[in-house]
């Protein structure tokens, strides 16, 4: 039933997707963009899906009280809300593929991509510097009877666990069922928010038995012992918690992060790629930025360069869409 | 007692205080154009704040948060357009008060009921903050299911006149929230492949539509009849007696609208709609609401003003924002190093009593440029319909495409302003509709999310303390005409 409804309302878009791909490919054909011309001298669009305000949208702001000093031009957020990614993506399909559109994305995009509901093909994704990388952490309330991973563990093999994340099929749906599977725990039972601050809420009061948490979503909660952090979905510990364990610890090969990095699409030069590239890396090397990712929580390895951050989208990319065909939400 | 001087200390500083008029004048501006919220132009300045030191950025961004939300109701009594969605409910009756030449009385009204709402709230927010917080733990889906049910059981009694109609507008605005992607099984709905809805149909567009666009069609109609010349010789501000008659749409309104504030889902515009019912249903002028009760005003700006202060609770004291604009005032302290929580009230007093201060500041010096410029802002109701309409369909559009920079949006305004004509026409009201759409989603959502966590047992509901005492009154509310027709006829 869902499965049909989702094919009957997403093929017009499939088709209207090729035809705007074959019209833009063909305006590239006419403006062949020439590699001698200076790079970049003119105001550099980074195109997001967030709001004014949104999370990704002030990582973007942030990454750009440095760059005019690192690429010696100006730079601009352009904020197209709506369709999980499908506006910012459509948009950036339109612009002509010569560096001056990059964009800020997430994984979100990506799943967007895989129901085939943007205009974008994965293989036109190409990256460039990764922002962000905040690893998933899965907590209880203070009254929980569950103190450890392995009680954690062992009472999600008894009974499937109630965990409270965000919207079904989305990042921490993923994140919570490549674990479980990792792990060997019956498949959760999702219980679905509209963000952090109602996962924190209801795993406090104990609606959820488990939130899966960014560590900033919670930092305060943490500090003032509501929250107990048991397990970080990561290879390696996170700062501020030094002392919960890391999936690795536990021999799990198990890590989900919330990521956001900086990609263009395939078509402009290689030379460019580069430039922007090391712009960005200079530009997150800065200060304000440094203080931004210790601020918020994130892990200090965050900023990455093309090579990691490409290999990322990847991995996910490929987890991902198996992961959605078992959860019966992609065909 | 020190932290308390410390603070005031920290905000008589020459250069603080100028940034919080200047973030009172900005707010009352951007908050008056349709469109522009505080929220947004919190966003759009937070890389300014990063320049000052955490006392002085989060004072600015308070002050803004603050006058926005009054500024709001200008533009909404004198062309019927919600500057910010919280005034949405304003509308309702100051714009026929503006319409009968009592504009400045709207306006006066508004300044002063939004500064009692705001500095009650500013208050609770000091003395009760770390109480109160708790407030917020208490709350999980089921509790918001039951309060949303509460709310929606009201729709019938507010706006137009037949309580079917406005049952039949209310279905249809909750008909409008479910278009988009469901949050618990991840399913389009009504959609129709356009994936702009995939996020559901944005509330300012409708907003903007319903009462703006509607509106001028509505003048556009009277084309060619002999046009009500609006009796403004002198603009008068509210009296002593008016004040009197508010007093208990004040009061009732600054309580209600203090607690929906802390609640983390819901903000300033639903607190507003829920105490413009409950003004009208305290009220002994009830006949009145609709057609200019100044109630009407005094009791929504109140409650939205409330808010603010309400909404800066969970903000501080959870670090989990009450609103969006709590949402980039929080990103904005964490960027300046200072992360709020429960740890927040012991580590840093000072700054607690910066946000007392400063917040307590805008709302006098608003309420100050509200009262001093009443008259000034009244005269754009003598503006001739010849300027005035067509500068209102610009801001329209524009404060339709800003937010998210989508002509869908401006399309959706464009349908809406239609349809709210439509529906006037027919002796429909805009309240029930707005409230279904506000309502509706909060409904479902939560509806699902408890039933996932009672593993599907409706009967779980009845275990939580909290909602059995929601639900019960609103079958007192819902039953209330009935028993007393009942309980009249034993008496005779």
């Amino acid at each position: 039933m869902t499965k049909t409804d989702n094919a009957a309302i997403h093929a017009p878009i499939s088709r209207r997707g090729f035809a705007v791909g074959a019209v833009a490919a063909a305006g590239l054909a006419a403006l062949p963009v020439r590699a001698q011309e200076k790079f970049p001298d003119k105001t550099i669009e980074v195109v997001t899906h967030a709001g004014v305000g949104g999370g990704t949208d002030i990582t973007a702001r942030m990454m750009m009280v440095h760059a005019p000093g690192a690429f010696k031009t100006e730079f601009a957020v352009v904020n197209k809300v709506g369709g999980s990614g499908a506006a910012a993506l459509g948009y950036a399909t339109g612009k002509p593929r010569d560096g001056y559109t990059i964009m800020l994305i997430t994984q979100t995009h990506l799943l967007t991509i895989m129901q085939g509901k943007a205009q974008v093909k994965y293989d036109e994704i190409v990256g460039l510097a990764r922002a962000t990388d905040d690893p998933q952490i899965l907590m209880v309330g203070k009254s929980s009877p569950l103190k450890s991973a392995s009680e954690l563990i062992a009472a999600g093999k008894a009974k499937p666990l109630k965990v409270g994340a965000t919207q079904l099929g989305g990042v921490d749906h993923l994140a919570v069922f490549g674990f479980a599977k990792k792990a060997g725990i019956q498949q959760p039972t999702v219980v679905p928010f509209r963000g952090g601050g109602d996962i924190v809420i209801n795993t406090v009061s104990g609606n959820v038995d488990v939130g899966i948490l960014n560590y900033a979503e919670a930092e305060s909660q943490v500090k003032a012992g509501d929250v107990r952090p048991l397990l970080t979905l990561a290879a390696k510990r996170l700062g501020p918690l030094p002392d919960v364990p890391s999936a690795k610890d536990l021999g799990l090969d198990a890590s989900y992060s919330t990521v956001r990095g900086f990609v263009a699409l395939k078509g402009v030069p290689e030379d460019r790629l580069k430039i922007l590239e090391d712009g960005l890396l200079k530009a997150m090397g800065g200060q304000m930025y440094a203080s931004y990712i210790q601020t918020s929580g994130q892990s200090p390895e965050s900023v990455a360069g093309r090579k990691g951050w490409q290999a990322q989208l990847d991995a996910f990319y490929t987890e991902g869409q198996d992961a959605l065909k078992a959860l019966g939400l992609l065909k | 007692m020190d932290a308390v001087l410390a603070g005031l200390a920290a905000i008589s500083d020459p250069y603080m205080l100028f940034l919080v008029l200047a973030g009172t004048v900005l707010g009352i501006i951007v908050g008056a154009l349709p469109g522009i919220s505080g929220s947004t132009t919190t966003a759009l300045l937070l890389p300014l704040t990063v320049m000052m030191s955490p006392t002085q950025a989060i004072a600015f961004l308070g002050a803004i948060y603050c006058a926005a939300n009054y500024g709001g109701s200008i533009t909404a009594i004198l062309i019927n357009t919600p500057g910010d969605p919280s005034a949405s409910a304003t509308a309702f009756d100051g714009y026929p008060m503006a319409v009968r030449g009592e504009a400045g009385r709207a306006l006066g009204m508004s300044a002063v009921a939004s500064a009692i709402g705001g500095i009650f709230s500013v208050f609770v927010l000091i003395v009760a903050a770390p109480l109160l917080a708790r407030l917020a733990y208490q709350f999980g889906p089921p509790e918001y299911f039951a309060l949303a049910v509460f709310g929606l059981s009201m729709v019938a009694a507010i706006g137009g006149d037949s309580a079917v109609k406005n049952l039949l507008a209310a279905a249809f605005g909750v008909l409008l929230a479910t278009v988009g992607l469901d949050l618990t099984t991840g399913v389009e709905r009504f959609t129709f492949g356009v994936y702009a809805l995939s996020d559901g149909i944005e509330f300012i567009p409708v907003l903007i539509g319903l009462f703006a666009i509607a509106e001028l069609l509505e003048q556009a109609a009277q084309h060619g009849i002999v046009q009500k010349v609006i009796a403004l010789e002198t603009v008068k501000l509210p009296t002593l007696a008016d004040f009197r008659k508010c007093a208990k749409a004040i009061t009732i309104s600054s309580v209600i609208g203090t607690f929906i504030g802390v609640l983390p889902a819901l903000g300033a515009t639903t607190a507003a709609l829920f105490c413009y019912n409950e003004t009208k249903r305290w009220s002994k002028y009830k006949h009145e609401f609709g057609k200019g009760a100044i109630e009407g005003v005094a009791g929504p700006e109140a409650a939205n003003n409330a808010a603010v202060g309400g909404a800066m609770v969970p903000t501080l004291a959870l670090g989990i924002p009450g609103s969006t604009t709590t949402a980039i005032i929080l990103a904005g302290m964490i960027v300046q190093g200072v992360r709020p929580g429960p740890h927040l009230f012991t580590e840093q007093p000072t700054l607690l009593y910066v946000v007392f201060w400063s917040m307590l500041a805008a709302n006098l010096l608003y309420l100050v440029l509200g009262l001093g410029a009443a008259k000034l802002f009244a005269r754009i109701a003598l503006i001739p319909n010849a300027y005035l309409w067509p500068a209102v369909f610009v801001l329209s559009v524009v404060g339709a495409y800003a937010p998210n920079q989508s002509m869908i949006d401006v399309w959706t305004m464009l349908i809406f302003g239609v349809v709210g004509f439509a529906l006037r026409r027919y002796g429909f009201s805009p309240a029930p509709l707005i409230m279904g759409l506000v309502l509706g989603k909060l409904v479902e959502e939560t509806m699902k999310q408890s039933l996932l966590i009672f593993d599907q047992s409706w009967l779980m509901f009845l275990s939580r303390p909290v909602v059995v005492v929601l639900f019960a009154v609103t079958l007192a509310g819902l039953f209330a005409p009935v028993i007393a027709k009942a309980w009249r006829r034993v008496r005779a």
